[in-house]
């Protein structure tokens, strides 16, 4: 087990191993035992490796990434954040299907947590899986300083591998002296491509190397936790197998082309036969910018084989967790066109609605002068031709509402230059078609990435009641404009 | 085809020639990776006699602020040429008036991406307004309208 996790079983085992304990002490103990505490506060991170200078981050107790976070389906969980930080805050326990007081949104479901003070989130996970928590509050900075971890939803029956691995990609922008770079929310981020890093860091460190033994048979959970890099990872000498996306089981298939395709937020569960020669190196690489290709992780084989002489033979299948199937029938339709950005063509000219300065970056709003008032939280992107900027604010009104338990299909389109990932809050979905094409594998989502142009149809039943953001998970698109909320009544 | 390839020679041969620049002007251009003005741009600068190397990165921000560049006039890629930084969609001939005249600046940008500039489909609506990079951090001041 990954000796960062907390959680219920962790501290339980301790408990019945220590034998002094007094009596007050135990019951006390087992009071909390279900409690798991974070507090968010400054911190330093070896990201560069231990003969490298340290990095100044914001963590939930003081590690990067935060702890993982280790529950059980249908269990209750109780999380007790604590902000250290100067600035407000909020968790977003992103995937998992909370109820809407819980999905610390801020101002939107929750106020935000002040410094100092502290919030209790208290939601009973239905879905086994691999889900993330992260900050949603000054998203762009929290999140880029470092708040985010894993959250692992065990199974009720465990699945058949010899091991777990848990891998959390955050990508960093660092200066040469190993600090964070400062110009968060600079306008050519916030109307390109988003602030993708120049460090990649795997569970917290660079270049990351991860014994493994021929023969067995590996669960790798793959989180991307960065702020707006998209990675496509291929796995040297090895096939791996998709068995689940965003948390939700889909049909086990191999990734297409050969590599796992990963936006921001995204998850991908891989079942990987470890069948490389007992002291080899393979690299896994991540090559989705063109001409940008480099080496995320690596699996180094130990010199003995394991026990088997080769991997379990058992299926691959996950269990269904328990959603909601869309009726497509009687499904109520809507569009949602992503617009805006560079290179966007105008799309946001004469919008109306828009917060902020425009400010001459769109094809079609020209005059350098324009943008000398710089870009941050001004509107760049929308959806519907309606801007939402920020982190969350009680003031957003929803531009959907749907009764409860409604079948909804949404399609999407991205009408837009640049990739988005995007994010809809309380619900986990079914991606029907992209570009007209069924989507294979059964793949239910909380997290879409569409390429630019792509039209995608998304299904769900509206059954969580409450005001839920759909937003671009590239943190500069959402602070300029690329959020929606949808209500369930 | 024998004779579109001597054609297009006669054609390079001819704008090579000219009595200003005698070979073409080796610059190098980061973009991001998935901007495709940058590509319009520099096929633009080598049919004005410049040589570019197109250098895609992650991280251009920080190299066009460690050129001097402020964040908020950057442009939308970031070129270096003999020894100027040349940031966002700078008309040709603007870059030859810097290579001509060569000021104490650290360079040119045009901020953001205004339409009809080059690279930029459609027509200006508005003058281009280049601005010089000071080198040690002052104010920019206007270097050239388009």
């Amino acid at each position: 087990m990954d000796p960062r996790s907390i959680g219920a079983m962790s501290r339980r085992t301790f408990l019945i191993g220590a034998s002094t304990v007094t009596l007050v002490a135990s019951l006390r103990a087992r009071a909390d035992a279900s409690e798991i505490r974070l507090a968010a506060a400054p911190a330093k991170a070896s990201l560069l490796g231990s003969n490298r200078p340290q990095t100044g981050v914001w963590a939930y107790n003081g590690e990067i990434p935060g702890p993982a976070l280790r529950l059980r389906q249908g269990e209750p969980a109780r999380i007790v954040v604590e902000n250290r930080l100067a600035e407000e805050t909020t968790v977003h326990w992103h995937g998992v299907r909370v109820p809407n007081a819980m999905d610390g949104v801020p101002g939107l479901t929750q106020p935000p947590i002040k410094p100092g003070e502290s919030f209790a989130y208290e939601f009973t996970p239905p879905d086994a899986g691999t889900f993330w928590y992260h900050s949603h509050a000054d998203s762009l900075v929290q999140l880029g300083r470092g708040l985010s971890g894993a959250i692992i939803v065990k199974e009720r029956e465990p699945v058949a591998v010899d091991r777990d691995l848990l891998w959390l990609v955050s990508d960093w922008r660092l200066t040469e002296d190993g600090e964070i770079a400062a110009g968060f929310g600079g306008m050519m981020d916030a109307g390109m491509s988003g602030r993708v890093g120049n460090v990649v860091t795997v569970n917290g460190a660079v270049a990351m190397e991860a014994p493994v033994r021929a023969g067995e048979r590996i669960r790798l959970r793959l989180v991307n936790a960065a702020l707006a890099r998209i990675m496509a990872l291929r796995f040297d000498g090895h096939s791996p197998v998709v068995v689940s996306l965003d948390g939700q089981p889909c049909e086990p298939h191999a990734p297409e082309g050969g590599r796992v395709l990963l936006g921001p937020a995204m998850r991908a569960d891989l079942v990987l036969d470890m069948h490389g020669d007992p002291g080899r190196r393979y690299d896994v690489i991540d090559d989705f910018y063109d001409g940008l290709s480099y080496r995320l992780a690596r699996f180094a084989y130990g010199e003995k084989p394991s026990s088997r002489d080769h991997a379990s033979d058992a299926p691959l299948v996950l269990p269904r967790n328990p959603l909601p199937e869309p009726d497509l029938a009687t499904a109520e339709r809507h569009d949602l066109a992503l617009q805006g950005g560079m290179m966007g063509g105008g799309a946001l000219a004469g919008m109306g609605g828009m917060k902020g300065g425009m400010n001459g970056m769109m094809g079609g709003m020209m005059g350098g002068m324009g943008m000398m008032g710089g870009a941050r939280n001004a509107a760049v992107w929308a959806i519907n031709g309606q801007s939402m900027t920020g982190d969350g604010a009680a003031e957003m009104k929803p531009s959907l509402t749907f009764g409860r338990g409604r079948s909804v299909v949404l399609t999407l389109r991205n009408q837009t230059a640049w990739w988005h990932p995007m994010h809809l809050h309380g619900h986990s979905f079914r991606v029907l078609t992209r570009n007209g094409a069924a989507t294979p594998h059964r793949q239910w989502r909380d997290t879409v990435l569409m390429a630019p142009k792509d039209v995608v149809e998304i299904a769900f039943v509206a059954d969580n009641p409450g005001d839920w953001m759909l937003h671009c998970h590239v943190m500069d698109h959402q602070m300029t404009g690329l959020m929606t909320v949808l209500r369930v009544s | 085809m024998t004779r579109t390839i001597r054609l297009v020679s006669l054609f390079a041969l001819l704008s090579f020639s000219g009595p200003t620049l005698a070979a073409p002007i080796h610059a190098v251009l980061y973009k991001n990776p998935q901007c495709s003005c940058c590509e319009a741009y520099a096929a633009y600068m080598r049919e004005n006699g410049f040589d570019i190397e197109i250098k895609p990165t992650n991280d251009l921000a920080r190299i066009s602020q460690k050129a001097g560049v402020p964040e908020q006039l950057e442009g939308c890629h970031t070129m270096f040429v003999d020894g100027y930084v040349v940031d966002g969609l700078v008309p040709a001939d603007v870059v030859k008036k810097l290579l001509t005249e060569r000021p104490a600046i650290a360079g040119v940008t045009l901020p953001g991406m205004p339409i009809g500039a080059p690279g930029m489909p459609g027509a200006k609506s508005a003058p281009l307004t280049i601005f010089a990079v000071a080198k040690d951090g002052a104010p920019p001041t206007v270097y050239a309208t388009e």
